[in-house]
Order: C-alpha cells, then sequence, then structure tokens
C-alpha cells in the first residue's frame, strides 16, 4: 500500500546516527518519519554500553551544544563517569560515562516519543524509491510504501550483517537482531561504492559468577563531570564501581592453540576490523611477548547482573571462549551470559557523499553512522544529527550546513570520511584534528551553540543558558583586566606564599592568570573580602560558576597558541571556500599528473580544500585548478549574466 | 581572490650582472619595507601611527640601506614599492635591489621570510597575477605550463639538494620525531593503557637525542655549509684533455697536478669558488678510459658517480683532435655522437656500480631509489675544446641544443660549445659568464640553491617549534602544548621528507604498542 501521509524525511534505522537525525530533522520542522526494525531497540546500544572517552566525549558534548540528546541522556544513565586525561590539559580532556542500557534506551526513546513533528514507526525496509536521480521514499518489507523529499539511511551493522562465532555463521544485523538483506542487496545495484569491515564484541559475564575480592577496583570521578551543558549531577543515577583483571599467559596458550578454529585467521572473515579495538586473538598473535593485558569489568546496568569484559572482544569457538575466560584472576567460575562474536557488513565509501552527508549520486539521499565506515555511537550519533540537518534543510531549499574542521570534531570526521575515505573501521582520536587546542569539550557550547541557535536546532531554553555563561565569562574576563595586586596589599602577600611566586611589582589579575602556577579558583578565592592598599575591594569576582572559571583560565593559558591556531585558519580560509562545481572536468586542467587527477577523480572534492586535504596532492596541482577554474568562470561569466538579464 | 599571505622570492633574471631582486607579494609588504628600509625608519615620526609609509614613494626608485637588523646594514640598494591593484600580482608589491651577490641576496631573503613572508612556490607571482585578473585569460595555459614547469623543475632540485650526508640526516631526523610524536601522542590519545608514555624513559631518551642531534644539524646549516655548495659542475673527459688544467684556471689556483702523462689525475678533486657571489663546486676527476691499473680503475669508477650526481658537466677534448674550422660554429658529425656512447657507458658502468654498492648495504637503499630517479632526468652537458692556442683558433662560444637519447635512458642535452685554453686563459671568460647564467636562477625555474634555502627555512621553523616543545614539556608538563609544538615542528620538516599525517602516526601506533581493548 501508499502511506497516506508524505514526509518531509524519512530516517531509515534507529541507532544512535538514526535517532539524532530524527530529532534533528523534526527540531528545525521537517515533518519526519523514523522507521526501524523494532521500537523496542531504538537507542540500542550494541556493543558496550559506554558513552564519551577520548575524543568521543568530545563529539557528545558538542552534539548537545547543537541540541542533541546524546550528552543528556548519558547524564540520564551514566552509572560510572570519569574525566580521562584529568592531569593534562583541557583539550585532551575527555569525558567518559559507564550507561546503564536500559535506562539509556528509554531516556532515547522518550526524547523521541516527546518530539513533536515526528512520527514512528516499526517496519524494516526494503527498498528505496528513486525517480531519475532522486529519492523519492522507501518501500518496508512487508510492502508499505511512504513518500518523502529526502531519505536518511542509518542502517548501522545491519546492511548484509554476518555474525561469526568461531567456524559457524549465521546472517545477522548484530546479536538477537535480523540483517537487512533486501536491502543491502538493492543498494548494491546503485551508484555507491561497497566495501566490507568487521567488528567484535566479548562474551558477556553473569556479574554474580565473577570473584572481586582480588580485583582492583577502579571507582568513578568525584566529582562527577556532566556531559551535557544543561545538565546537573542531580541527573545522574546510582553510581557503582568498575574493576580490573588481567590475561596471563595460561590464558595466550588456551587462545594461540585454537588459532585454527579462529575465523579471523582462517581467511573467513575478509572485512577489516578496527586496529584500535583489536580482538584478543589479535593481540595474543601480534603482541606475542606481552604476557598480560588489561581487561576493564564494566557492569551492564544497575537492574542487570551483566557485566562487560571490555578487553577480550572475540570470534573463537564458544568452547574456547569459555576456557580462556576461565583462565583469568576472578572469572575462574565465570558464567558466559552471551558469547562473544565477530560480525561484518557492508560499508559504503564516504567519498561518494557530501559534507551535508547527502550522496552524490542520488539527491535527497542521506547516509550517516556506520554505514559510512565509522564505528562507535558518538561518531553515529554526530552523523546522524548533521544528516537529519540537511535532509530537513533540503526540503526548504536551504543551504546545508556542517561544520568545518576547525569548528568541530564533527567537522574532521565527516572531512576525514570525505576527503581520505577509510579502510577500516573509523574512530575519532584527538590527533586527527591539527585544532586539537581549540576543539574542546569545554568550548564545544561557544564553537557551535550560536550555528545551532541560527539553523533553529537550540531552543530557547538552552540558548538562554547559554547566553548567560557567556556574559559571565566575558564579564569575568574584564574584571581581571581592571583589577591590580600591589605590593602592600595583603593579596599580594598570600599569593606570595600560596604558590611561591616571585611577584616583584603589580600586575594586572589577568597577568597573573597567564602564570602557570596561577590557578583561577583558587585566585579568586584568596581574593575573596580583601581590599587592597587603594580600596579596591574585589567583589565583582565573586560569584562565578565553575564553567565559566574553568573557561575563563583555559582561555587565558592557551592563549598564544590559539591565537596561532586561528591565524592558521584565517589565513588559509579564504581558498578553501572556493567551490568546485560539480562538473567540473579534470581532463581539461593541463598539467595535472594523472596519478593526481585519478585522486581527484576517486573523491571529487566540492571546493578546493577538501582537494587540497586529499593524500598526495600537491601545492601546485592546487594552483593549476585554481588557474583552471578562473578562467572556466571567467568564460563561463558572460553566460550568467545573460541569464540574469533573461529572467 | 584576495590572498591573506605574503610571498617572497630572488626574482633576479638568467644573466643580469651585479644587480639582484628580491620581489615581495603580499599584505605585509608595507610593514616588511618599514623594517627594512632605513629610509623609512628615519623619516618616520615616532608619534604618527600611520604615517610612516607616506614615506615610501609608489613606483619610484627610493635609495636606502636594507637593514638586517636595527644595527646591521645587510646592503644598500633600492626600494620600489607598488600598491594594490596596480602591481604586477594586483596585490601589493616590493621590490628590494641590491648589488650584492648571491650570498648577500640570500641574507636579504631570509630578513623578508623572518618578516612574515614565505618563499614563494615555483610561478607563484604569475599565477597571483593571473587569479587577480592582471593577465589576459588566454594565458591561462601559460600559466600553468609555468606552475608545472617550474614544480617539476623544484621537485629536481630538492632531490638534488637532498643528496648525500645532509638527506640522511634529515631523514633521521623526521625519523626521531615522529617516534617522539608516536609516544606524545599515544600518551594523549590513549591514558588508558597500562604504560605511560610520557614518563617511559625511552621517551626522554628520544627527546634528548632528538635535541641534540637536531642542534648539531642546525649548528651545520648555519655555518652556511649546505649554501656553499651551490652549483655543483664535474669536468669530465678523456686523459690528458686539460681537466686539470682547466680548475686551475677557473680557480686561479695550482691546486691540481698538471702533467703531459695520460691518468695524472687518480681522485676526486673539490674546489669551491665564487662567480659574482654564485658559489659553485668544482669536480676534477680522472680522465676515462680502458685502463688496467687498479689505482686509476679506482679513479675512473670515483670520476663515474661524480658525474652522475652532477648538476652539469663539462666535458673537455683537446680541439686540435678534430678538424674544426675555426669561423664556424659547426661541430664536426660524430663528435657528439662520441661522447653521447661514452656518457652511456658511463651510465651503465654507474648503475652496475650503484647496483652492487646497495647490494652490499641494505640500508642504504633510499640513497639507490634516489639515484635511480635520477637516471630518467636529462644530464646537461657543456663541449669545452681546449687547447685553442696549440692551433689557429680562436676562443668563442655558441649553442649546440642538442639531445641525443642515451642508451641507458634518459637524455643527454649538449647546451653550449665553448672553444677555449687553460692555459692561456683566452675563453674563459666566456666559459665563466656561462656557468654563472647557469647558477641563477628565476622565478619559475628552481636550482639547488634555492631549495636549499628551501629546506633551511624549513628546517628553522622546525627547530623553533621544537625548542618551544621542549621548554613546555619541562616546565609545565603540558603535553598537549608540546604535542601541538611537535606537530607544527614535523609539518615544517614534511616539506623536506614529505607529510606524516594524523592516520600514519596512528597506524605506526598500533603497529608499535599494544593498545586498545
Ligand atoms: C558486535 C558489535 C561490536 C561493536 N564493537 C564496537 C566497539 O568495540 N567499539 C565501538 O566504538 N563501537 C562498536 N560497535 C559499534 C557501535 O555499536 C556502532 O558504531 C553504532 O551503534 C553505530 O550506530 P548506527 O546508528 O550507525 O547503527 P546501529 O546502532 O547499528 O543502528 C542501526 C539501526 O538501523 C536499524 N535498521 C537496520 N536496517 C534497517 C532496515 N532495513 N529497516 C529499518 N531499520 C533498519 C536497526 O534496527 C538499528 O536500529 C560494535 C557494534 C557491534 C554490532
Ligand atoms: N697548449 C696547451 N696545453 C694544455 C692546455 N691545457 C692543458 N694542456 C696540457 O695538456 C697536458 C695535460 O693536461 P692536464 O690538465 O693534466 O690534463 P688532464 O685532462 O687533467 O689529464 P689526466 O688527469 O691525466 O686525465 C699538460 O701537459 C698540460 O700542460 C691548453 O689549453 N693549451
Ligand atoms: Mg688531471
Amino acid at each position: 500500500m501508499n502511506y497516506p501521509d508524505k514526509f518531509d524525511v524519512i530516517v531509515v534505522g534507529g541507532g544512535h546516527a538514526g535517532t539524532e537525525a530524527a530529532l534533528a530533522a523534526a527540531r528545525v520542522g521537517a515533518n519526519t518519519l523514523l522507521l526501524s526494525h523494532n521500537i523496542e531497540t531504538l537507542g540500542q546500544m550494541s556493543c558496550n554500553p559506554a558513552i564519551g572517552g577520548i575524543g568521543k566525549g568530545h563529539l557528545v558534548k558538542e552534539i548537545d551544544a547543537l541540541g542533541g540528546v546524546m550528552g543528556r541522556a548519558a547524564d540520564a544513565a551514566g552509572i560510572h563517569i570519569r574525566t580521562l586525561n584529568a592531569r593534562k590539559g583541557a583539550a585532551v580532556r575527555a569525558t567518559r560515562a559507564q550507561a546503564d542500557r536500559a535506562l539509556y534506551k528509554a531516556f532515547v526513546r522518550r526524547a523521541l516519543e516527546s518530539q513533536p513533528q515526528l512520527t514512528l514507526f516499526q517496519q524494516a525496509v526494503a527498498d528505496l524509491t528513486i525517480e531519475g536521480e532522486q529519492v523519492t521514499g522507501v518501500t518496508t518489507e512487508t510492502g508499505i510504501s511512504f513518500s518523502a523529499a529526502t531519505v536518511v539511511l542509518t542502517a548501522g551493522t545491519f546492511l548484509a550483517g554476518k555474525i561469526h562465532v568461531g567456524q559457524a555463521n549465521t546472517s545477522a544485523g548484530r546479536a538477537g537482531d535480523p540483517s537487512s538483506t533486501q536491502l543491502a542487496e538493492r543498494l548494491r545495484e546503485m551508484p555507491f561504492r561497497v566495501e566490507r569491515l568487521k567488528t567484535g564484541t566479548p562474551p558477556r559475564i553473569d556479574g554474580r559468577s565473577i570473584d572481586y575480592s582480588n580485583l582492583e577496583s577502579q571507582p568513578g570521578d568525584e566529582p562527577r563531570p556532566v556531559f551535557s551543558f544543561l545538565g546537573t549531577r542531580d541527573d545522574h543515577p546510582r553510581q557503582v564501581c568498575c574493576h580490573i583483571t588481567h590475561t596471563n599467559e595460561h590464558t595466550h596458550d588456551i587462545i594461540r592453540n585454537a588459532l585454527d578454529r579462529s575465523p579471523l585467521f582462517s581467511g573467513e572473515i575478509e572485512g577489516i576490523g578496527p586496529r584500535y579495538c583489536p580482538s584478543i586473538e589479535d593481540k595474543v598473535v601480534r603482541f606475542a611477548d606481552r604476557t598480560s593485558h588489561q581487561i576493564f569489568i564494566e557492569p551492564e546496568g544497575l537492574d542487570t547482573p551483566e557485566i562487560y569484559p571490555n578487553g577480550i572482544s572475540t570470534s573463537l569457538p564458544f568452547d574456547v571462549q569459555l576456557n580462556y575466560v576461565r583462565s583469568i584472576t576472578g572469572f575462574e567460575k565465570a558464567h558466559i551470559t552471551r558469547p562473544g562474536y565477530a560480525i561484518e557488513y557492508d560499508f559504503f565509501d564516504p567519498r561518494d557523499l557530501h559534507a551535508s552527508l547527502e550522496t552524490k549520486a542520488i539527491r535527497g539521499l542521506y547516509f550517516a553512522g556506520q554505514i559510512n565506515g565509522t564505528t562507535g555511537y558518538e561518531e553515529a550519533a554526530a552523523q546522524g544529527l548533521i544528516a537529519g540537518l540537511n535532509a530537513a534543510r533540503q526540503t526548504k531549499d536551504r543551504e546545508p550546513w556542517s561544520p568545518r574542521r576547525d569548528e568541530a570534531y564533527i567537522g574532521v570526521l565527516i572531512d576525514d570520511l570525505i576527503t581520505r575515505g577509510t579502510n577500516e573501521p573509523y574512530r575519532m582520536f584527538t590527533s586527527r584534528a591539527e585544532y586539537r587546542l581549540l576543539l574542546r569539550e569545554d568550548n564545544a557550547d561557544m564553537r557551535l551553540t550560536p550555528h545551532g541557535r541560527e539553523l533553529g536546532l537550540v531552543n530557547d531554553v538552552r540558548w538562554q543558558a547559554f547566553e548567560t555563561k557567556q556574559l559571565a565569562a566575558s564579564t569575568l574576563e574584564s574584571a581581571l583586566q581592571d583589577y591590580w595586586v600591589k605590593p602592600g596589599d595583603e593579596l599580594f602577600a598570600k599569593l606570595t606564599a600560596d604558590n611561591g611566586l616571585a611577584l616583584n611589582r603589580q600586575r594586572r589579575f589577568s597577568e597573573l592568570l597567564k602564570m602557570p602556577e596561577v590557578k583561577l579558583a583558587r585566585l579568586l578565592e584568596l581574593a575573596e573580602n580583601e581590599v587592597s592598599a587603594d580600596k579596591q575591594d574585589y567583589s565583582n569576582l565573586s560569584g562565578f560558576s565553575e564553567a565559566v572559571i574553568e573557561q575563563v583560565e583555559i582561555r587565558a593559558k592557551y592563549a598564544g597558541y590559539l591565537g596561532r591556531q586561528q591565524e592558521d585558519i584565517d589565513r588559509s580560509r579564504r581558498q578553501q571556500e572556493i567551490n568546485l562545481p560539480e562538473s567540473f572536468d579534470y581532463s581539461r586542467v593541463i598539467g595535472l599528473s594523472n596519478e593526481v587527477r585519478q585522486k581527484l577523480l576517486d573523491t571529487r572534492p566540492d571546493n578546493i580544500g577538501q582537494a587540497a586535504r586529499i593524500p598526495g596532492m600537491t601545492p601546485a596541482a592546487i594552483s593549476l585548478l585554481l588557474v583552471h577554474l578562473k578562467q572556466r568562470n571567467q568564460l563561463a561569466a558572460p553566460a550568467i549574466d545573460e541569464a540574469a538579464t533573461a529572467s | 581572490m584576495a590572498t591573506s599571505d605574503t610571498i617572497a622570492a630572488i626574482a633576479t633574471p638568467n644573466g643580469s650582472g651585479g644587480v639582484g631582486v628580491i620581489r615581495v607579494s603580499g599584505p605585509a609588504c608595507k610593514s616588511i619595507a618599514q623594517s627594512i628600509c632605513k629610509v623609512l625608519q628615519s623619516a618616520a615620526p615616532a608619534s604618527s601611527c600611520t604615517g610612516q609609509l607616506t614615506a615610501l614613494p609608489q613606483r619610484s626608485a627610493t635609495l636606502t640601506d636594507f637593514l638586517g637588523s636595527p644595527a646591521e646594514v645587510i646592503d644598500t640598494g633600492i626600494v620600489l614599492f607598488f600598491s594594490t591593484p596596480n602591481s604586477y600580482t594586483g596585490e601589493d608589491v616590493l621590490e628590494l635591489q641590491a648589488h650584492g651577490g648571491r650570498v648577500v641576496m640570500d641574507m636579504l631573503l631570509q630578513r623578508v621570510l623572518s618578516l612574515g613572508a614565505r618563499m614563494a612556490r615555483p610561478g607563484e607571482f604569475t599565477e597571483r597575477a593571473y587569479l587577480n585578473g592582471k593577465l589576459d585569460l588566454s594565458q591561462a595555459e601559460a600559466v600553468s605550463d609555468l606552475i608545472n614547469s617550474g614544480s617539476a623543475a623544484a621537485a629536481r632540485a630538492a632531490v638534488k639538494s637532498l643528496q648525500g650526508e645532509f638527506s640522511q640526516r634529515v631523514h633521521a631526523l623526521t625519523e626521531e620525531l615522529t617516534n617522539l610524536r608516536i609516544y606524545m601522542e599515544a600518551a594523549l590519545d590513549f591514558p588508558e593503557e597500562e604504560i605511560d608514555f610520557l614518563a617511559s624513559e625511552e621517551m626522554h631518551q628520544r627527546a634528548t637525542s632528538l635535541r641534540r642531534n637536531f642542534a648539531k644539524l642546525l649548528e651545520t646549516t648555519r655555518q652556511g655549509q649546505l649554501l656553499r655548495d651551490g652549483l655543483t659542475v664535474v669536468i669530465a673527459g678523456k686523459p690528458n684533455a686539460g681537466k686539470s688544467s682547466l680548475l686551475n684556471r677557473l680557480t686561479g689556483e695550482a691546486t691540481a697536478i698538471v702533467t703531459d702523462i695520460k691518468g695524472t689525475t687518480r681522485d676526486l678533486l673539490r674546489e669551491r669558488i665564487q662567480l659574482d657571489g654564485l658559489p659553485v663546486q668544482l669536480i676534477d676527476t680522472a680522465g676515462l678510459r680502458a685502463s688496467q691499473d687498479p689505482v686509476e680503475q679506482e679513479g675512473i669508477r670515483r670520476a663515474i658517480l661524480a658525474i652522475r650526481e652532477a648538476d652539469r658537466v663539462l666535458w673537455i677534448e683537446d680541439i686540435n683532435q678534430f678538424d674544426i674550422e675555426d669561423d664556424t660554429a659547426r661541430i664536426p658529425s660524430g663528435l657528439l655522437a662520441g661522447i653521447e656512447s661514452q656518457v652511456s657507458e658511463v651510465f651503465r658502468l654507474c648503475d652496475l656500480l650503484i647496483n652492487e654498492s646497495a647490494s652490499m648495504v641494505e640500508s642504504r637503499a633510499p640513497d639507490k631509489e634516489r639515484m635511480g630517479e635520477a637516471k630518467a632526468e636529462t644530464l646537461v652537458v657543456d663541449l669545452v675544446l681546449n687547447k685553442t692556442d696549440l692551433g689557429s683558433h680562436d676562443a668563442g662560444l655558441f649553442s649546440l641544443d642538442e639531445r641525443l637519447p642515451l642508451d641507458t635512458g634518459g637524455f643527454l642535452r649538449f647546451e653550449r660549445c665553448i672553444k677555449l685554453s687553460a692555459i692561456t686563459g683566452e675563453g674563459i671568460g666566456l666559459l665563466q659568464t656561462h656557468l654563472k647564467q647557469q647558477a641563477g636562477y628565476d622565478d619559475a625555474s628552481e636550482d639547488v640553491f634555492i631549495a636549499r634555502r628551501r629546506h633551511i627555512v624549513a628546517l628553522e621553523s622546525a627547530a623553533k617549534s621544537l625548542e618551544q616543545g621542549f621548554s613546555q614539556l619541562e616546565n609545565q608538563y603540558s603535553p598537549e602544548l608540546a604535542a601541538e609544538d611537535f606537530r607544527l615542528a614535523q609539518q615544517a620538516l614534511g616539506e623536506i621528507t614529505g607529510e606524516v599525517s594524523s592516520d600514519d602516526l596512528l597506524g605506526l601506533i598500533f603497529a608499535g604498542f599494544c593498545i586498545g581493548k
């Protein structure tokens, strides 16, 4: 049947990409339909229920700054929350939470159900309807056709998904869910480059069968970090403790002796897995000299005894899994509740996408999440948000928006994907960001919330909170400029005593802040209730929130570096944004080498900046493109003028 | 299209005698002029905030001292300023004309670079002119050709500049830096691993060693050794043709032993000379012939390798061996072909030698590759017909412009024929002028000298970032700031040795450490 209502945006898939996509599209006012296999699995975490981590925490804050759900869901579900890299500088600090799987899912479901303009429907999609080079809707496996101006596909690991446990393999989207076979076949007929990737997961263990008495425990941080810019510690549920154990020589022997039954080494698995997330068999083989590997024992939730043993993902046969698990300290009597497995699935070469995440070949069709070659909830959610936003904007004839590399990790993620492609599951790391010092968790709101407001993604509550924080930060900054501490002041003596500073002359507060030894919070604390010799009291310096103090402090400490990064950005910006038209004919650019030309054809960049970032591109090649473009535009200019006068 | 960076280059056309020109284009021109030109400084009343540059007249020559620092005068010359859009490139353009030779020009260029300009790529001034609508549309093709041939020449010059020890040291440093960055980045991106990368003894050893080696290399470059090499010219030919005599004539000293015995010269003899400030390295070689004498054989082997690495070769023949009429420029047929077959033979032998030594020493494989690259290249040869004094020959110079394919691949290009006498000195001036032109350079075609300057600029900028990185590590334990400095250092070195992307780094981390859960 043809479903009677017409939608602006259809989102296929209710994972992390799909839910953010649907929410973003609906938030900016598009009439949106979310189609997924199963309403019960909306927002499901396929693997470890943990959100954030280095690079990923950054993504979560950015999603949150744009009004997304992930940060708030992680606050509502976080049962063990830490700041990683806490002793290093602000740019590399990252929030990570172990989440209660059920609480997380429930929060996302509630967000979806309470979002105006959003309709949920449980059905597996079998086909896309395409007219000419434009998508017009989807058809489900039971034959219902939905029509819409745009479609966002977020099918995760489900496309032609194949699960391996030892030599046995079955078709599935993840354990317990069917794979999307029909849809995968249809997509293979379309003009996209398709490849296979693989990922894996460890066996789950019943926590009641674990002996914790000899295990190192790892509590969460106190005070607890918070993900959402709107969140508070009160949002957090009860907190629990994680533990750490290790594999040993015996574990490794068991694994080594079973390698002939591993689909990874027998050639059964063709897809490439993530290098930073190797299976335990991979680690044992590649780092044969290591006698032990660490395992984090992470609870799956408050109401379940299941735990996730982080560090032993595997596709070995079940009997081997049981054997090696029981060889590990604390796991001697472990009961495995679910076997570990590896999964292979289709993904599409992301170089076939624009930065908006619209496919280059089919208008109105957007791809987001794992199907673009990424891995991870945060990576998926980030893409979902952008794809949903742009799908909605397209229905209103608005220009697409995607953050630049210097604005957000989301920009780095998308730009890396579309200019470099990937041949392994892509995960975010801070080292991928050349503007790492600029792209911090703490300032994600300053980088993105104003954009989000303009795009319609950010509601009044968030906007007001943002403006208040901004105002406070600039008030504090100017107050620090205005105040002095002078020899003879009591504060002067206190500071000298406190930090061992050799303050030999009077200083502005803002100067003090630049010194590595001086911490702003402490400075403000010392200044409270002080009055200087010339009767200035420092009362304007009190009452600022932690977030504001942190913000002002980081900006001061990083000032020199940030200035340089900003100069770098400004210098190349204009040139980077020069568009390369879709019809650009590379064979007509004089002087391009065949190798460079082929690279450009493989990627078909949308602008000069993207072209320059294709690996192996040379400055001379970029010059040649610019010269050609100039000639082309000048030749074309009269034609445009004519068209303008004719209409 | 406005660009926001400022470019600079030595823009002296080939062969122009004592005057050199540095051209600068972009928004920083005014401030650069302000800092370099003494006239502008003394003219500027301290109080006026915008008025200083009114002292710099547009499009008219002003005589000034060029300052390296407020106290140091590099040279005296003429400054010209063209303001946007009425300039060649359409941007603000500054031209500094100085009298000094190449070394002085280089100092001036360095000064301009230190004031915020970067070195222009070949053809970049013309590219900007075109992009800013200063050239006519139909010139697109010519501009593209210029960019292309320029970058090809630059690539070749870069390969030459990177030969030998310099290259090995830069590559070794790049590798050390990469290894250090692996530790830094692993520490930042993988804090949950069991190793504390930053505290590891190994990382500190690496840092110390990198710092020391970098300082050493920089010391060498600062002493100017790398720049002093300049153009490498190899004097080759049959025994007794007068190679050593020519070397002596060009250096003005009796450096090489000259006798009428064939096979006098055995070892390579390297001499540096300056032609109007242009550094040229001359290499005298053993005469090429079949010989049974093991010492002479070794000499010939060295000669062959030297020819292979030359920027150009002066091939010497005794003019009296041929039937050459004095009043025509005609070269007897067969003479060039004869040389071609000898050079082919040299190349063949050379490849043999390289393969031999490469199979003996595995670790020198990169050099072999580089030499392999050089193979497809053109060897440029000037034919010197010596001993004009013995017959009734006049000195002279004429173009040959003959390209002969070499049996072993690549081309032999004969550029000029110079008739001279090494003994009387007649015709030597012609040779010198010619060499000077070859060592000269222009906007579009890079030579080794410019390539070296680029490399040194890159090294110095890397060194600056590194030092800052080390002090970050020491003083504050802000590893992310140190990591940023090291990234910038690597970016600068990348101009020499190729980019190391973040993906490459991650790859090395995963290959080297057992990471991941
Ligand atoms: C076994 C396994 C191990 C993993 N290990 C890791 C890991 O170690 N580290 C890590 O960072 N990440 C890991 N992940 C990845 C992480 O789960 C994904 O990156 C993330 O969930 C991707 O989000 P997504 O929205 O793109 O897709 P998914 O979360 O997979 O969601 C896909 C959604 O699409 C729906 N769907 C699919 N096809 C159709 C259809 N035809 N019609 C309707 N609905 C459809 C599904 O029902 C599902 O709701 C693992 C995943 C799996 C399965
Ligand atoms: N008359 C005359 N004699 C010359 C001239 N150049 C070289 N000779 C003589 O030729 C002889 C060989 O000169 P060298 O300079 O040693 O020749 P070479 O090419 O270095 O010889 P080998 O080192 O043996 O390969 C010497 O006797 C020189 O004096 C010249 O221009 N005129
Ligand atoms: Mg000799």
